[in-house]
């Protein structure tokens, strides 16, 4: 029967998925020879949801505005509290307790700030099969979320073979002729307009 | 042929074919979101019909197990089994039958169709520290690591996470749980043995 041992190689990024109101997931991607395996940790329990590279069909990735909300909140909050700190420490000196209680306050905020702008902008990762658009929750970073498909991508095309944006666009086209399937919002599978002379 | 649909995760617009496989970001023409949509051949790929199996055309072919009307096509790969082309179940490049895979599913035998495991090592290694840890807990011990110990043995061979390999939980959890019973051995040494009311006995 098929249980060989499979190798799996863990990939960047860890997130956490939630599943109701109060309770939460965290979650990882590890890499195995011939698919993704998206695993939730639970507190005494695993979940995998495996992803062939054949039967994968599209990775969409959607920047979001969460990375510049951050900044937008930290900022003034670190100003606040640096002139606090800063206020605090000339009235009554760099010694004294109440000021030091600041000053690690503004460090902590400064080291949140940092490294929300070291990581860059977020993103939402999903994956698509031809059942499911599942969400990637470990991939909410956009440069994180580029270098694993790096690595993911060359393994989809030795699965599926490659696609040039030409050949995109005469399937696309060839399917329902040109710009049926952009029309936002509309009914795809719906009859074409003859074209107008 | 339908046209293959990748939709906005935000608005669900279908997507146009020119956001695909660009190098960066494009908006999404329905709510504008910057967009990265990586699309590959399986998209336009069409599902072929599954097999149904042939009927038996003449008395000296052999039948399916399951379908004695249809013609057996290969063994189960697994029990023996003659298949028809509609029981054959082709997995990790083996052809199994429905009750072999339905088995192997509920024994654990097939590694790629299990999706839940139960973490027995990291339930004994919390069972092993976390009360010994906490304030409150502590007193807990004297339960909880013999339970810890006991969670080791029972279940060492069980198969544990798929990804990870080692058995270092497992072996934590009976040094940590093995420390705190050698504690409370001490402890209940000293108030019963070292105690001036026994050295009076004595």
């Amino acid at each position: 029967m098929a249980s060989e041992d499979i190798e799996y190689r863990r990939l960047p990024g860890r997130g956490v998925r939630r599943q109701g109101i109060a309770t939460a997931a965290r979650t990882r991607l590890w890499l195995a020879r011939d698919h993704v395996l998206s695993v939730d940790y639970q507190w005494y329990a695993e979940d995998y949801k495996r992803f062939y590279f054949r039967d994968i069909q599209a990775v969409i990735l959607r920047k979001t505005r969460t990375a510049r909300t951050i900044n937008e909140v930290l900022t003034p909050l670190v100003c606040v509290v640096l002139a606090l700190a800063l206020s605090l420490s000339i009235a009554g000196g760099f010694t004294d307790g109440f000021a030091i209680f600041w000053w690690i306050i503004v460090a902590v905020l400064l080291a949140f700030l940092v490294a929300n702008i070291l990581m860059g902008p977020t993103c939402v990762c999903h994956l698509k099969t031809a059942v499911q658009t599942e969400e990637l929750p470990s991939l909410r970073r956009l440069r994180r979320a580029r270098k694993v498909l790096a690595r993911v991508r060359p393994l989809i095309v030795a699965a599926q073979g490659e696609i040039t944006l030409g050949e995109i666009a005469a399937r696309m086209g060839h399917a329902a002729g040109p710009g049926a399937a952009f029309a936002v919002g509309g009914d795809i599978n719906a009859p074409l307009e003859p074209p107008v002379a | 042929m339908s046209i293959p649909l990748v939709t906005c995760t935000r608005c669900t617009a279908p997507l146009p074919g020119d956001v695909f496989n660009l190098p960066g970001l494009a908006p999404c023409p329905g709510c504008g979101q910057d967009l990265q949509v990586e699309v590959f051949p399986a998209l336009f790929q069409s599902f072929a019909p599954g097999q149904t199996g042939e009927a038996i055309m003449e008395e000296s072919e052999s039948s399916c197990f399951y379908h004695p009307q249809k013609k057996a096509v290969l063994p189960c790969d697994a029990c023996g089994r003659f298949l028809c082309a509609l029981c054959d179940c082709e997995l990790d490049g083996q052809h199994i039958c429905p009750s072999c895979l339905e088995t192997g599913k509920r024994k654990g035998k097939i590694k790629s169709l299990q999706n839940h495991r139960v973490l027995y090592d990291s339930a004994a290694l919390a069972l092993a520290l976390l009360p010994a840890v906490t304030f409150f807990g502590a007193c807990l011990t004297i339960f909880t690591s013999p339970i810890a110990i006991y969670l080791v043995v029972r279940n060492w061979n069980t198969p544990g996470s798929i990804v990870r390999r080692t058995k270092i939980r497992f072996i934590l959890a009976v040094i940590f749980a093995s420390l705190t019973l050698l504690g409370w051995f001490l402890y209940a040494y000293l108030i019963f043995v070292l105690t001036p009311r026994h050295a009076h006995l004595h």
